[in-house]
């Protein structure tokens, strides 16, 4: 399955499951981006050609985001 | 006040504050429609709202909007629900001197509530345990947006009063991985700093539906050193009761509906974002922080408490409220006892309103400057309006007067750049830098030049007693 974010093909995996048993919907998590997203949400949001592309992390290399909160240097022993 | 989030949500229910949505709704997008609707029925008296029918999580329920309303706030305090916002902040106020005597009060692991329910590793999946949903379309996913996250000091770990209760955005990733937004600012960073100098974990309880004033203090910023289940015991006027979590590790609410034991991984950062911010807009996709979840506990039949935020005016928005306006206020009188009151409702300070009586020429704007350069200001605030101490900073329409009529341009207005910012304010540019503008809508004082001369006319303070037979005389009629 191919993440509706970052585009990565087989990264997708099923997290959750409704669990009252009813089948409503299924949870999936993309490996790569971390997006999370559930099966019953309105249709815009399923495909990614109706998506904002603001929100697209098609082609951005993700080792590069900002990170807040800075990992210091280790304390020298 | 109220031991716990259930105690408070009876409280709401018998004041006419809470209502139930029993209709089946889908987790998106009616949930959000919902929580964003309660939150446009207006601040001053919007209802919380259980949900309890959504689909896929028959039976279990989830409350929003629980501080939703400047009349839930007041109840909160234990104070009538039409209390003015202005009697709010000095009630608070002084309250917030009984620090010291806030008490802190434990009891055993078998005999807390939020340990009814205990579910190891492998026994429970996030996603399905909360019923969770999309706060904003275009959310990276399922958030918790209104935990108490718990963690200690590495290198004081039993120093009680740096043990840190904070609130900070979660992702849920899966079953039992979040990710967490920590701002080098926050309480947390210093924290997880020192221990992932030493490349070690940091213990974290992530508390969901806490006692309404833990909530509170929670996303109050107040020094390092000072305890929010201490302050929160203090407001509250009855002693916080914790436990001691499953591992031992943390100080937890006993009356916690959840409580989620794990660790933050040391030295990684993932992908987490974007979610949708207090200042009307979505954060990026950002590396955040790992957190990893051993061990969940909980209540029977547990309330999930979750709130949306977004496009203000939400209940973010009314829960930073308040709890911004005091400590700055506290800060600011230290040494300006001139200062009458602090109105920093604004998105958590953006822009504060002071009311000051000015000593000399000036000094208004020396109180701005003041404003500008305590802890939370510092990066927070970025408009300072100035008015009398005779305006009341809480009243906007009497701001809009004291603007209208007092302000002279180039001698009033000023604006500083190349100041901190707010990185998740949308006109911070690069993130993290800002501009101070001050509005100075004071009356000046000598020895700067008067306005032109004139005579003001005077507040009457003798007609609040007319007022109040008129508020009488009006629920009497409101009652025929």
């Amino acid at each position: 399955m191919k993440c509706i974010r970052c585009g990565k093909e087989d990264s997708v995996h099923v997290v959750a499951k409704a669990p009252d048993g009813s089948g409503a919907w299924e949870i999936y998590k993309c490996d790569v981006c971390n997006y999370g997203w559930r099966s019953s949400e309105p249709a815009k949001m399923l495909d990614s050609s109706k998506w904002d592309p603001f929100f697209s992390l098609i082609g951005v290399d993700l080792n590069k985001l900002m990170i807040p909160c800075p990992i210091p240097p280790l304390r020298e022993k | 006040m109220f031991k716990d989030l259930r105690e408070f949500l009876a409280k709401l229910e018998e004041e006419g504050q809470l209502v139930y949505y029993n209709d089946e709704v889908m987790p998106e997008p009616e949930v959000r429609l919902i929580s964003r609707a309660a939150c446009d029925m207006g601040s001053g008296t919007a209802p919380a709202v259980i949900m309890n029918n959504i689909k896929g999580y028959k039976g279990q329920r989830l409350a929003v909007n629980v501080h939703g309303s400047w009349a839930n706030h007041a109840l909160m305090f234990g104070m009538p629900k039409t209390t003015s916002l202005k009697d709010q902040f000095f009630e608070l106020n002084r309250r917030w001197d009984n620090y010291p005597n806030g008490k802190v009060e434990w009891v055993d692991g078998d005999k807390a509530p939020c340990h009814e329910v205990i579910l190891d590793e492998g026994k429970f999946n996030l996603l399905e345990l909360l019923p969770c949903y999309k706060v904003n379309e275009y959310d990276g996913g399922f958030y918790l947006s209104k935990a108490s996250v718990v963690s200690k000091d590495p290198d004081d770990p039993d120093n009680f009063d740096k043990e840190n209760v904070g609130t900070y955005r979660l992702q849920i990733q899966d079953a039992s991985t979040l990710c967490m937004q920590g701002l080098a600012f926050h309480d947390i960073a210093i924290q997880l700093r020192k221990a992932e100098e030493r490349n070690e974990p940091l213990p974290v309880a992530v508390c969901l539906g806490v006692d309404p004033v833990l909530t509170f203090m929670a996303s109050t910023p107040i020094a390092y050193d000072q305890s929010e289940y201490k302050m929160a015991a203090a407001l509250n006027g009855i002693p916080m009761v914790l436990t001691k979590t499953t591992d031992g590790k943390l100080d937890v609410p006993a009356g916690a509906e959840f409580v989620l034991e794990g660790e933050i991984v040391p030295r990684v950062r993932v992908p987490e974002g974007p979610f949708g911010e207090f200042p009307g807009s979505y954060s990026g996709t950002r590396r955040q922080v790992l957190i990893k979840v051993k061990r969940v506990t909980h209540r029977k039949d547990p309330i999930f408490e979750n709130l949306y935020l977004g496009r203000p005016w939400s209940e973010i928005d009314t829960l930073l409220g308040l709890n911004t306006c005091v400590p700055m206020f506290k800060q600011i009188t230290e040494t300006m006892p001139e200062v009458v009151a602090v109105n920093a409702l604004y998105q958590h300070g953006l822009t504060v309103i002071i009311a000051v009586n000015p000593r000399f020429g000036g000094y208004a704007k020396s109180v701005a400057f003041r404003a500008a350069s305590t802890p939370h200001g510092i990066s927070y605030v970025k408009n300072i309006i100035l008015v009398d101490g005779d305006v009341d900073p809480f009243d906007l329409e009497k701001v809009m007067w004291a603007m209208s009529t007092r302000i002279r341009g180039p001698q009033d207005v000023f604006v500083i750049p190349g100041t901190p910012g707010m990185p998740l304010d949308p006109g911070s540019e690069p993130a993290g830098m800002g501009v101070k503008v001050i509005i100075d809508a004071t009356t000046p004082v000598a020895p700067e030049r008067q306005l032109r001369d004139v005579r003001m006319v005077c507040p009457m303070p003798e007609a609040k007693k007319y007022q109040d037979i008129l508020t009488d005389l009006q629920k009497a009629a409101n009652k025929k």
